[in-house]
């Protein structure tokens, strides 16, 4: 029985952050990320971590290590795991080509504003910058795509540092973070007791939470005065975890909300004031009635080029509010006459209450009255076409109904991506993880498998091209060891669909370098022990994708899609968002 | 119309800022005039004082916004020349056979001076903005300049607001 006295004295005597023996670095960084909570680590050894592996081997009860098949599915997998969690992505590598490796993720990351804390291993400080074996300036090199990045080569530094580190890539703006630790810090032992602060506070980064009342009040005041006011919602949402907030909001003053390809599911798409997707391949009246609003309020958004078209024919008739978390975002792209500092659930809670209730229905219609145009001309045959090769969309549709929008999907880059941000009918938040700002294919295979270690209990289906799924088809290896049942579809148009729709539409169909002679991916899978199903009919897409939901393990889905399938609506490259295609 | 502008950026004091700093230039494509880094008034804080030319000021602006976003960056303030003092120095070396004009050039100039003078050569130090030490630089030439060296700007704003409205003593205290 314990004794609830004596553990009172025992936590006095001994804090639990603090170790009487001295500790290596590397315990030390194993120990630092346990007082951050980190439970999962996506990793691959090599020569300069290995003091850092041979620690970690001691506290496997502590941690899951995934052991990736390339550093950079050990980067894309962290951001899957950060972007379903909400807490920071851990990877290790070592250094050099592991380093290196991990780039294309952390700068995916930077850009899609996900917390990662990226630990690369260095050679012992006595040979920095000699050209040591596996030495890479990997500060150097990840500077401008980290958020913050520090060298340790001492051994002493590693709690401080790392508290730092967690600190700075959860907080505020999120973003991914490196720590380069030389060998010998790793082996060296500390000459203090290991003593773990988790950091709150850095003079010089201060990021505003809460907005200032007055930007509030004029935000609100705007709101209060237009007539087709009209709101983007952006990732910032989902980050700050201000759904119900945004809800809220939405429901009170009746403004039509459409989201942004990293916004999407932070309301449910069955929600009356929800319009759709924004972007180049977002729907047609989101992108047609931008012009046609007397306000536009960007929520934890950024104006991407890909949501903008044209910037000076963007929003022409409408004051802006700017709801950013980062004020480097305000006036960068889109003036503002209303910026609001601050994150989206405090400035969603300070708007609530000076916000006026009202009735819209007659400016929600105008955008009802254009989504029967779209159906008409695009969604009515991408769903449910009567003839011809299965077509994206309608698997996106049939994957939606049958997980009754409640998985979360993890979608790679190009066609199928808009296909299924388009048709999946989200209705739990955190639904669509893709690569957005970076548009990294061979994204989503490592991110899937990634988000699943998160949320284990959610169905994770990885929606890929035949061609991205080829960038990091060796995480299938990843998939198999670990056991993860990811589900896994891979929509097979034979092409690299989103270049070659580009190349017929504005290359005259000068379809250079776009066709692909695939492997069998069945057999692929197989060899990694994955079971899977290949499909080219219609009559069989339902009980195809009843197998691969029902199934306890992972499974790989192959569907051979319409070859020379578009992604309609369009908005050309550069042009005004008015000019939508629908063919 | 391109002018110059001065951007003052306060840090803490560690490795690897000035790549991080000159990155946010690089991407944009703008090319440093001139700049000088030294500690300040404050233990462990350093001053960046960067000039550069824009055509728009609002560019300035957003540059200043990135640079804030640095997480060891303290302040930034960005600039235009009638809102500060500011000031470079500059050395002349020229072969002492032709100290005697040289010298007598400087008669007529402020914050001119010798400043080593032996068999071989003679370096001169003058201080000043940079047009005036370029017209310095046109007087001195038919007396044969053999290398010349600019410091960066330094500047000071005219306003009386200083570093410790952003940096209380109690957090940072004063180096002497």
């Amino acid at each position: 029985m314990k004794n609830p006295s004596s553990d009172i004295l025992t936590e006095k005597e001994i804090p639990a952050t603090a170790s009487a023996t001295p500790l290596s670095g590397s315990e030390a960084v194993i120990r630092s990320l346990l007082e951050e909570g980190v439970d999962t680590i996506f990793g691959y050894p090599g020569g300069a971590i290995m003091p850092v592996y041979d620690a970690l081997y001691h506290y496997q009860d502590q941690v899951n290590h995934i052991l990736v098949r390339h550093e950079q599915g050990a980067a894309h997998a962290a951001q899957g795991y950060a972007r379903i969690t909400g807490k920071p992505g851990i990877c290790l590598a070592t250094s050099g080509p592991g380093a290196t490796n991990l780039v294309t993720g952390i700068t995916d990351a930077m850009m899609d504003s996900t917390p990662l804390v990226c630990i690369t291993g260095q050679v012992f400080a006595s040979l920095l910058g000699t050209d040591a074996f596996q030495e890479a300036d990997v500060i150097g090199i990840t500077a401008p795509v980290t958020k913050w990045s520090y060298q340790i080569t001492d051994a002493d530094e590693i709690p401080e540092v790392f508290a730092k580190a967690f600190y700075i890539a959860n907080s505020g703006r999120p973003g991914p973070v490196l720590i380069d630790i030389t060998k010998n810090a790793q082996v060296a032992l500390m000459s203090k007791e290991f003593r773990y602060t988790k950091c709150k506070h850095i003079i010089s980064y201060r990021p505003r939470l809460q907005p200032k009342q007055e930007q509030v009040e004029l935000a609100a005041r705007l709101i209060n005065e237009a007539k087709k006011p009209y709101l983007f919602v952006g990732h910032g949402v989902l980050i700050a975890k201000a759904e119900e907030e945004l809800k809220a909001f939405v429901e009170k003053t009746e403004i039509p909300a459409a989201c942004t390809l990293l916004g999407l599911s932070a309301i449910s798409s069955d929600h009356p004031q929800y319009v759709g997707m924004l972007g180049m391949h977002g729907n047609y009246s989101t992108n047609k009635l931008i012009n046609e609003a007397d306000l536009v309020i960007g929520l934890g958004m950024r104006f991407d080029d890909r949501v903008t078209g044209n910037v000076a024919a963007f929003a022409t008739g409408a004051k802006v509010i700017h709801i950013d978390i980062d004020p480097s975002e305000i006036n960068k792209i889109i003036p503002a006459d209303a910026p609001v500092i601050g994150d989206a659930k405090a400035v969603l809670k300070a708007l609530l209450p000076l916000v006026e209730k009202r009735e819209r229905n007659d400016w929600l219609a105008e955008f009802k009255e254009l989504d029967k145009e779209e159906y008409e001309k695009v969604i009515k045959e991408d769903l449910f076409p009567e003839g011809g090769q299965i077509k994206m969309g309608e698997v996106i549709h049939r994957l939606s109904e049958k997980t009754a929008g409640k998985a979360a999907i993890v979608a790679d880059v190009g066609q199928h991506q808009m296909e299924a941000a388009r048709y999946y009918r989200f209705k739990q938040t955190d639904g669509y993880i893709t690569s957005g700002g970076s548009g990294t294919m061979g994204f989503a295979l490592p991110a899937a498998f990634g988000a699943k270690v998160g949320s284990p209990e959610r169905e994770v289906v990885a929606v890929i091209g035949d061609g991205c799924f080829q960038m990091t088809l060796q995480e299938l290896g990843t998939i198999w060891q670990s056991e993860l049942p990811v589900k896994i579809i891979i929509l097979n148009n034979n092409y690299l669909g989103m270049v070659r729709q580009w190349q017929q539409l504005f290359f005259d169909r000068r379809y250079s370098f776009v066709e692909l002679k695939n492997p069998d991916f069945i057999t692929i899978a197989k060899g990694f022990g994955i079971d899977g199903m290949k499909i080219t009919e219609r009559e069989e897409l339902d009980s195809a994708l009843d197998t691969l939901i029902s199934s306890k393990k992972a499974f790989l889905l192959e569907i051979l899609v319409e070859k020379e399938l578009n992604v309609f609506p369009m908005v050309p490259s550069g042009a005004p968002v008015s000019d939508i295609r629908l063919e | 119309m391109e002018k110059l502008y001065t951007i003052c950026i306060f840090t803490e004091n560690t490795l690897g800022l000035l790549n991080r700093i000159s990155g946010i230039f690089t991407r944009r494509r703008i090319n440093i005039e001139s700049l000088s880094v030294s500690e300040t008034e404050r233990k462990g804080i350093s001053r960046f004082t960067i000039v550069f030319k824009s055509d728009e000021r609002e560019k300035v602006e957003k540059i200043v916004r990135q640079i804030r976003k640095i997480i060891e960056v303290l302040a930034v303030f960005g600039y235009e020349d009638p809102d500060l003092v500011f000031n470079e120095l500059a050395f002349f070396k020229l072969d002492t056979k032709n100290a005697a004009g040289a010298k007598q050039l400087l008669e007529g100039y402020k914050r001119a001076k010798v400043l080593f003078e032996d068999e071989q050569i003679l370096i001169i130090e003058k201080a000043g903005t940079e047009e005036e030490i370029y017209s310095f630089f046109k007087q001195l030439k038919p007396y044969g300049i053999l290398e010349f060296v600019r410091s960066g700007r330094i500047a000071l704003s005219r306003s009386e607001k200083g570093l410790a409205q952003y940096l209380p003593e109690a957090e940072w205290a004063y180096n002497i």
